[in-house]
């Protein structure tokens, strides 16, 4: 009874900091705010993966094709936004689904490589052909989203679209991570494990193909948010330090629950964004952060919290 | 030529992984402070090419040392750990020569001024000696590998750990040998190709990318393969720059990546 307590008072602080409070702040704070959500976003996508014991070193290209794919459709074919944002989170999870179906069967670090390299050939692909990404210099004016008439033109409304957007991801996730689904494909993590779920009958690549696929569509969609927050984008964005970037959110965070991903992601982006740390200092900090956490703190700052596991 | 270099550096990231499951990410910086020590000796202490390449050989010694010891040898064993500390570590270096080297590009002068002529291509002084001394310092590994008492003991821990350390090898001492001989061998091929690309701190990123191509297409701890993959990778890049352009390079060998990977995902010279 007392955790059910405290569970509702920590929704009510929670919403209102993040409901209320956004109303009086400014606009570098709320672009803050919502860079933070983006990452969060990712972040969460990139754990469905990460949790099954597949570690992903190319996240990026997935953010990358939602982002590409929404601004092709909007930009040159002018079809509405709220269309293209689903779609392009479906194709990002069909190429998921694709790059699952022949990366998947492999475990651990050749995993990591090969999806790492997909990542590497995408952005080239992006920087040398002209015709539909726009090459180096990527793809402008990608127009905000409206709905009934509504342009979310300024920065709270398009704050409170991504927070939406957000809190509907966790709440999939956090169901799928606790329902039948989520508790088989935690049993993937040693090849032995997955060897007894597969003599129990289950269709253990189905069920990792699946698990990517919603790891890629996620990202997919936040990367056609992120390609209308901007309205550009380009090949430099969704480089290998994004990937790595998300990687070092859920290790700092932990991965033992969808928690740790969001307060890596949140923390990490209000962190370097107060220490005024970019470009190379930030990336220096990130670096130094990550072999700390790595030696000293193998769970991350769930393990804080959790002593048991 | 460039199968050489990427011998070179495939050869320290497949023996890392083959012997400690190491897959190293900070290869590509190791291969960069390698290209950078070489500009600073050469240039600002005009210190002569080859003698150069030797210091900075000898001086990855103990940074490889200091790097297994802190790094590596706490996490041992646990790959997930490992590939996420080997990250962090690029990340480091390459941000910190980032900050303390500056953005510029760098240029080593020429240490040779011959040009080679064969029948159809042409050759500089400075490709041809990176392919000569990277073929020799190949040679000298697989000497080490093959024909010592120490590359016994490498392949014995690569081959089962527990019985190896039952025979008496030490495997503290073969990893930190080994991390120094991988480092070395990144280090000398980045000195070898300061001279002919531009040296800034992200050069390290491309060569890494390939030496990963080439490690998952001959299979990865192999050394055989890693040898077959380097000539193939760097023959087919050579072959189809000079044919279908410098762009498609990439695709085309991503390509052969995904399709060794369907036909035999553990690489043409690999096992399970």
């Amino acid at each position: 009874m007392r955790k059910y307590w405290i569970q509702i008072v920590a929704a009510t602080v929670l919403s209102v900091v993040f409901i209320v409070f956004p109303l009086f702040l400014s606009k570098g704070w709320l672009h803050i705010l919502i860079v933070m959500l983006f990452n969060i976003i990712y972040t969460i996508g990139f754990w469905v993966i990460m949790r099954m014991g597949y570690l992903s070193f190319g996240h990026a290209a997935y953010v990358g094709i939602g982002g590409y794919t929404s601004a092709i459709l909007t930009t040159m074919l002018n079809v509405p936004v709220f269309i293209s944002i689903p779609i392009s989170g479906v194709v990002a999870a069909a190429i998921g689904f694709g790059i699952g179906k022949i990366t998947l069967q492999l475990r651990g670090i050749y995993f990591s490589i090969t999806v790492f390299a997909f990542g590497e050939v995408l952005k080239t692909l992006w920087l040398t052909f002209n015709k539909p990404f726009g090459g180096p210099q990527g793809i402008w004016g990608i127009p905000r989203p409206s709905l009934f008439g509504f342009k979310f033109a300024t920065h709270i409304s398009y704050y409170y679209l991504i927070l939406f957007f957000f809190v509907l991801v966790f709440f999939f996730l956090r169901s799928l991570d606790r329902s039948h689904f989520g508790f088989t494909c935690l049993g993937f993590k040693t090849k032995e494990t997955e060897l007894l779920a597969q003599s129990v009958g289950i269709d253990t690549s189905l069920y990792k193909n699946i698990s990517f696929s919603i790891s890629c569509l996620i990202p997919g969609m936040a990367g056609a948010l992120y390609a209308h927050y901007f309205n550009y984008i380009s090949p430099f964005v969704f480089t290998f330090a994004l990937s790595t970037d998300i990687v070092v959110y859920s290790m700092v965070g932990g991965t033992a629950n969808i928690f740790g991903p969001v307060i890596g992601a949140g923390i990490l982006t209000i962190a370097s964004e107060l220490a005024f740390a970019a470009g190379y200092y930030r990336s220096l900090l990130f670096g130094v952060l990550l072999l700390v956490v790595i030696l000293v703190l193998p769970n991350g700052l769930l393990g804080l919290f959790r002593k048991g596991r | 030529m460039l199968g050489l270099i990427y011998i070179l550096m495939s050869l320290g990231l497949t023996m890392l992984y083959g012997i400690m499951h190491i897959v190293n990410f900070a290869h590509g910086e190791v291969y960069m402070l390698g290209a950078m020590g070489t500009y600073f000796l050469t240039v600002h202490y005009k210190v002569p090419y080859f003698l150069a390449l030797l210091i900075v050989a000898v001086a990855s010694i103990p940074f490889g040392l200091v790097v297994d010891r802190v790094i590596f040898r706490p996490i041992r064993g646990k790959w997930l750990q490992l590939l996420v500390a080997t990250v962090g570590l690029s990340m480091v270096l390459q941000s910190a020569s980032w900050v303390s080297f500056g953005i510029l590009d760098k240029g080593v002068t020429h240490p040779f001024k011959f040009i080679l002529r064969f029948w159809m291509a042409t050759i500089s002084g400075e490709r041809f000696c990176a392919a000569i001394l990277g073929a020799m310092l190949v040679f000298c590994i697989l000497l080490l590998i093959y024909r010592t008492k120490l590359g016994r003991a490498m392949r014995a821990i690569e081959e089962d750990e527990g019985a190896a350390r039952l025979q008496g090898v030490p495997p503290n001492f073969i990893s930190a040998i080994n991390v120094s001989i991988g480092f070395v061998l990144a280090s000398v091929a980045g000195g070898l190709m300061a001279p002919v690309f531009v040296v800034n701190p992200g050069m390290g990123f491309g060569p890494l990318l390939i030496a990963f191509i080439v490690i998952i297409i001959g299979g990865l701890g192999s050394i055989a393969g890693c040898i077959l993959g380097g000539l193939l990778v760097g023959l087919i890049q050579t072959v189809s720059a000079v044919f279908l352009g410098v762009e498609i390079t990439y695709g085309l060998l991503f390509a052969l990546v995904i399709i060794v990977l369907i036909i035999k995902p553990t690489g043409l010279m690999g096992h399970a």
